[in-house]
């Protein structure tokens, strides 16, 4: 392909590509020992980012540059440790944040899976980014990005605010908020939780196919939406405590006409859905 | 007329979906019209199918699809009639809007560069210059394939590549004195 | 090299001797690449246009029609039989469907006309490659996508159904796992399908899927999940909404 200029040097774009799956050493340009700065190899190609933590909270939001800015006070941690070794040793990563940072073909892939440590981790991408993130203990926020966001929570809440990429969102005891500006037409998305309320807005003008789910809850929504269909299954228990009635129900409509299937799914919880 | 094969058909399914985007960008970036780019990729695709006895392997499938998009356009211009006079205002107007309208940092300034003025610039460009900028810049064809879709000599297309992008400058540079004025 | 003939080779590459040392001689040069470099980058910005889904749409209506020689693939109108192609007058006489004798031998390799059956055939195939594609793409969305063409396969598609089965299973994303997992429901008349499920069910970890799951079971009035279900109720490091739904459904399959 093309190579260019960059500010009157000279690169290569084969330069910038680091091997698969190599450690990013920390660019000497960093002022800020919180902070490591990610480049994409191919910056006209479509960007991910891949996030994957256990204990700490994640903050995602999209900003007008081309690398991924990470920060941390896991970040900062490993490089006092790092300066701070005695001759002869080496630190072991014991109670420590534990943050690896990799970029391979056009994947950023920030992982802090230690089982100690904790704290926030934000990281800055281009707006159009696909973003992934899988996190165990805390909740993940993503802002103003327009790439595919894909978010799964187990015990914290996920937000989605200020964008406009396909969502697919879940939590298992955590609320997902989701609020959309407008939405690239024709695109699939799914919200779920076990425990928490599924708390989606949505552009007035979106044509979906709404499918909801709730098992103890209701659905409460200010759009029009057109019911096609209830199945309502239920069955009666005797119980010691009297008749027990349970059920599984899913409702489907359509808003707008109708358009990508948009899914709502809880078990403990309710569902809301905003119009813009 | 052979009947369509399976293979061939999953084989054209792939080839959409790998293809069909950028072959969506494509059109937009030449003639502005969402609406219209999706019919053409419709025409392409549709034709793809229909001449594909015509694809000669040797050939690289960019440059023949890309023959194929350009032949789709004309025809498209043909079929309207000739070319609708639009004061050059309304027209880049309305690409500004497409602008405001679509996610991203187009109105702050990123090293200088305002990509809303950017994309009116690219807009005012000459077809022929803003072609072969969208070929090799947003598409990332070789200058192989290029020279072989518009007909040219290869080291021609470096040339052209240089004197479009010079183009642009050229314009952009204006529209800035003209914001700032 | 004059000014010129760098400028021209800067965005092929700009390699050589001869740029490098054009550049570090000629200021003009070296501020009319810097500036050039900086706008060529900028292109990178620009926000990409995305078609919308009915271009996908489309597409594959076309496909299954071109198959199936429609004359609705056609865009041209027909204007001497004699010259059009045989199926499309075929299809436009309707003789495609009624299976008459006139339709015989007219397509090219003396084949008899499609019957009603078969044109069903081709239409589900469309179906199944649109679902078995998008399944298999990078975007969590477009297998979503994918996951719902799948629900209007053929409740005979075996392939369609060893998809769904190993997005149950194997997708990284709980979203499409969930869907993979209702979906399967328009496949309850095939017995793998109850298999499947009481497999899956014993390898999922994620508390949403493993409810719709059982949930399928029950739909399926599937006796053998029985012992499965009695696991997962009495086993303590399951969420306890699954533990309750596990237990309601073994009420439910007694």
């Amino acid at each position: 392909m093309n190579r260019f200029l960059i500010g009157g040097m000279m690169v290569a774009l084969g330069a910038l590509q680091t091997p698969a799956q190599n450690p990013v050493q920390n660019p000497a340009q960093n002022q800020n020992p919180a902070q490591m700065t990610v480049a994409f190899s191919n910056p006209s190609q479509p960007r991910k980012l891949v996030v994957k933590t256990m204990m700490h909270r994640v903050t995602i939001k999209g900003y007008d540059g081309k690398d991924a800015i990470i920060e941390s006070s896991a970040i900062s941690e490993r490089r006092r440790r790092e300066r701070n070794v005695p001759p002869g040793m080496h630190p072991l990563n014991v109670g420590g944040g534990g943050i690896e940072v990799t970029e391979a073909n056009n994947v950023v892939t920030v992982s802090a899976e230690s089982f100690f440590g904790g704290g926030d981790i934000q990281i800055q991408v281009p707006v159009e980014t696909s973003v992934t993130v899988n996190t165990v203990n805390n909740g993940v926020s993503v802002e103003n990005i327009s790439g595919e966001i894909d978010v799964e929570s187990v015990n914290g809440g996920v937000s989605v605010t200020n964008s406009s990429g396909a969502v697919l969102a879940t939590s298992v005891n955590g609320k997902v908020t989701v609020a959309l500006d407008k939405v690239a037409p024709g695109k699939a998305m799914s919200f779920s939780t076990m425990n928490g309320t599924i708390d989606v807005t949505l552009p007035a003008d979106i044509k979906a196919n709404l499918k909801m789910k709730v098992d103890n809850g209701d659905v409460y929504t200010d759009f029009d939406v057109k019911v096609t269909n209830d199945r309502f299954d239920t069955t009666q228990s005797n119980t010691e405590k009297g008749v027990r009635i349970r059920g599984n129900k899913t409702t489907y409509g359509t808003i707008n006409g109708g358009g990508p299937e948009m899914q709502f799914t809880t078990f403990n919880g309710r569902v809301l859905i905003h119009k813009k | 007329m052979a009947e369509v094969s399976a293979g061939q058909v999953a084989r054209l399914a792939v080839l959409f979906e790998r293809h069909h985007r950028a072959l969506f960008r494509y059109f937009v970036s030449m003639n502005g019209d969402r609406e219209q780019a999706e019919d053409l990729v419709q025409e392409v695709f549709f034709r793809m199918l229909r001449y594909r006895t015509s694809y000669d392997p040797a050939q690289s499938f960019t440059a023949w699809m890309y023959q194929i998009a350009r032949n789709a356009g004309v025809d498209q211009l043909r079929k309207r009639g000739a070319v609708q006079v639009v004061d050059i205002d309304t027209y880049v107007e309305r690409r500004a809007e497409l602008v405001s309208a679509s996610p991203g940092p187009e109105e702050s300034a990123s090293r200088g560069q305002d990509l809303a003025l950017l994309r009116r610039a690219m807009d005012q460009l000459p077809e022929d210059k803003r072609e072969i900028l969208v070929l090799s810049r947003f598409q990332g064809m070789k200058h192989e394939d290029i020279a072989e879709v518009l007909g040219c000599e290869v080291g021609t297309v470096k040339v052209r590549v240089y004197r479009a992008i010079r183009a642009l400058e050229q314009i952009y540079f204006t529209l800035e004195k003209e914001k700032a004025s | 090299m004059t000014c010129e003939q760098a400028r021209i080779q800067m965005l092929g590459g700009g390699e050589g001797k001869d740029f490098a040392e054009h550049l570090a001689s000629c200021e003009s040069c070296r501020n009319e690449v810097s500036r050039i470099g900086t706008l060529w980058q900028s292109l990178d910005l620009l926000p990409l246009e995305e078609p919308s889904g009915k271009v996908r749409d489309r597409f594959y209506e076309m496909l299954g029609a071109y198959r199936q020689g429609l004359a609705a693939a056609e865009t041209r109108p027909v204007r001497h039989w004699w010259t059009a192609p045989a199926w499309q007058v075929a299809a436009a006489a309707g003789l495609l469907a009624a299976g008459l004798g006139i339709g015989y031998g007219m397509r090219g390799n003396g084949q008899p006309p499609a019957e009603v059956s078969q044109l069903r055939e081709e239409v589900a195939n469309m179906r199944q490659l649109v679902a078995l594609s998008l399944m298999q793409q990078q975007s969590a969305s477009d297998r979503l996508r994918g996951v719902s063409w799948a629900y209007r396969a053929e409740p005979s598609d075996r392939e369609v159904l060893g998809a769904l089965v190993t997005a149950v299973n194997h997708d990284s994303n709980v979203n499409v796992r969930l869907a993979a997992v209702d979906a399967l429901r328009r496949f309850s008349a095939s017995p793998e399908t109850g298999r499947a499920a009481l497999q899956s069910l014993s390898k999922q970890t994620t508390p949403i899927v493993q409810v719709a799951l059982i949930d399928l079971l029950v739909d399926l009035k599937n006796p053998e999940a029985a012992p499965e279900l009695r696991r997962l109720s009495g086993n303590e490091t399951a969420n306890e909404g699954v533990r309750q739904r596990a237990q309601w459904a073994l009420e439910r399959l007694q």
